[in-house]
């Protein structure tokens, strides 16, 4: 809670029903302009207006699931919220151009769950038991 | 001289209260309206005054004999007596920090909503790593093994084989990113750009396990990433 003008004034803009949403999940009032939607159903918003926004807290995400973390924002969009990149993904022109065919569907850390990486080897084994052969007898 | 003089308030707060203009207040407030602690005693001019403490030996040539300094005033240009008495006996060192705290509260806080908001990142960060692809799908690392060489935490292990079509590829790229201390030796070292550090921060585990990264995590980390690290090694290619 900044301020209570700044408050109302983002009421307003926002409507009741998404303020209510704001308040459960970001905790504060925003307004600004809606950028895009991934594919995950996030949703980013911008507000350039140093005035209104601080500048820093000028791009949010407003995450589709209610249990939230910071890596459900994919790669394209994450490096857009980090301020990586100044063009959102969908106006990207580089992004359309340096996607390959082959990227492979994002998913999220999943760790403490049963989809969580877990390490295994890549090569055969150097040491083996010994397994006798029997040759056949005559 | 007000009290507001003495303690070191700018009369401008005073004159931005009875200011009509709103945006001219919230624009000041965006900036600090407290001058500068040390600032208070300066001159108008902003001069160093590097001559004359040069040239202040200059009559006396045996600056040695401790007894030919007694005609140089040191205090000559600093504050009066007084001034530094009405400093001390009025707090006013302590009035102006109070005087910044007070300012503080009436501004909007610069706290950011992670991971709602987020703070600025370089394309040049180095966060977890990844293996990359050639645009046709074929897999960079040619196992020539310089990464393994100049990691200095020697948090890499590889292994390679020559493939059916004659092409040496690694059979074991690890990485034990509880070693690795993010230096980005690797990707500076490698020829082909194959492993490289990307700008995810966020791949925490709750075991240790996780981060014994093999070369099949590395590489769906760079299938997953390819477009972001592709965008951010375009943006910095002209650097490099």
């Amino acid at each position: 809670m900044v301020s209570l003008a700044r408050t109302i004034r983002n009421i307003q803009r926002v409507g009741l029903r998404e303020w209510w949403r704001q308040m459960q999940y970001i905790g504060d009032a925003k307004s600004g302009r809606f950028v895009g939607r991934d594919q995950f159903g996030n949703r980013y918003f911008e507000n350039m207006n140093a005035e209104e926004e601080i500048p820093g807290r000028h791009r949010w995400v407003d995450f589709a699931q209610h249990d939230f973390n910071a890596t459900q924002v994919p790669p394209e969009w994450h490096s857009w919220l980090q301020h990586i990149r100044k063009d959102a993904p969908p106006e990207d022109p580089v992004f359309a151009k340096v996607t390959p065919p082959w990227q492979a569907p994002y998913i999220e850390n999943l760790t403490g769950t049963r989809g969580a990486y877990k390490s295994y080897n890549t090569v055969a084994p150097k040491i083996n038991a010994w397994e006798p052969k029997v040759k056949a007898r005559a | 001289m007000s009290f507001a003089r003495i303690v070191g308030l700018q009369p401008r707060v005073f004159a931005v209260a009875r200011n009509p203009q709103i945006n001219t207040l919230v624009s000041r407030r965006l900036v600090s309206s407290s001058s500068c602690a040390h600032a208070q005693h300066a001159p108008p001019s902003l001069e160093s005054n590097l001559d004359e403490k040069v040239n202040r030996n200059r009559g006396h040539p045996s600056s040695a004999a401790p007894t030919s300094d007694l005609s140089v005033d040191p205090y000559r240009n600093g504050p009066s007596a007084i001034d530094k008495a009405v400093h001390i006996f009025f707090f006013t060192e302590i009035i102006r920090g109070m005087w910044i705290v007070l300012e503080n509260f009436f501004r909007p806080p610069y706290t950011i909503m992670y991971p709602f908001e987020k703070g600025p990142l370089s394309p040049r960060f180095r966060g977890e790593h990844a293996l990359r692809r050639y645009p046709s799908g074929e897999e960079r690392c040619i196992a020539c093994k310089l990464c393994e060489a100049i990691c200095p935490a020697q948090a890499i292990t590889i292994e390679s084989e020559a493939r059916l079509d004659g092409s040496r590829k690694t059979t074991k790229y690890d990485i034990d990113m509880t070693k690795c201390i993010y230096c980005g030796f690797c990707q500076e070292a490698c020829p082909v750009d194959a492993i490289v550090e990307t700008q995810n921060q966020e791949f925490s585990t709750e075991t240790r396990e996780e981060l014994l990264y093999n070369k099949e995590k590395l590489l769906a980390n760079g299938d997953r990433a390819e477009a972001e690290i592709a965008a951010n090694l375009l943006a910095d290619h002209v650097y490099r």
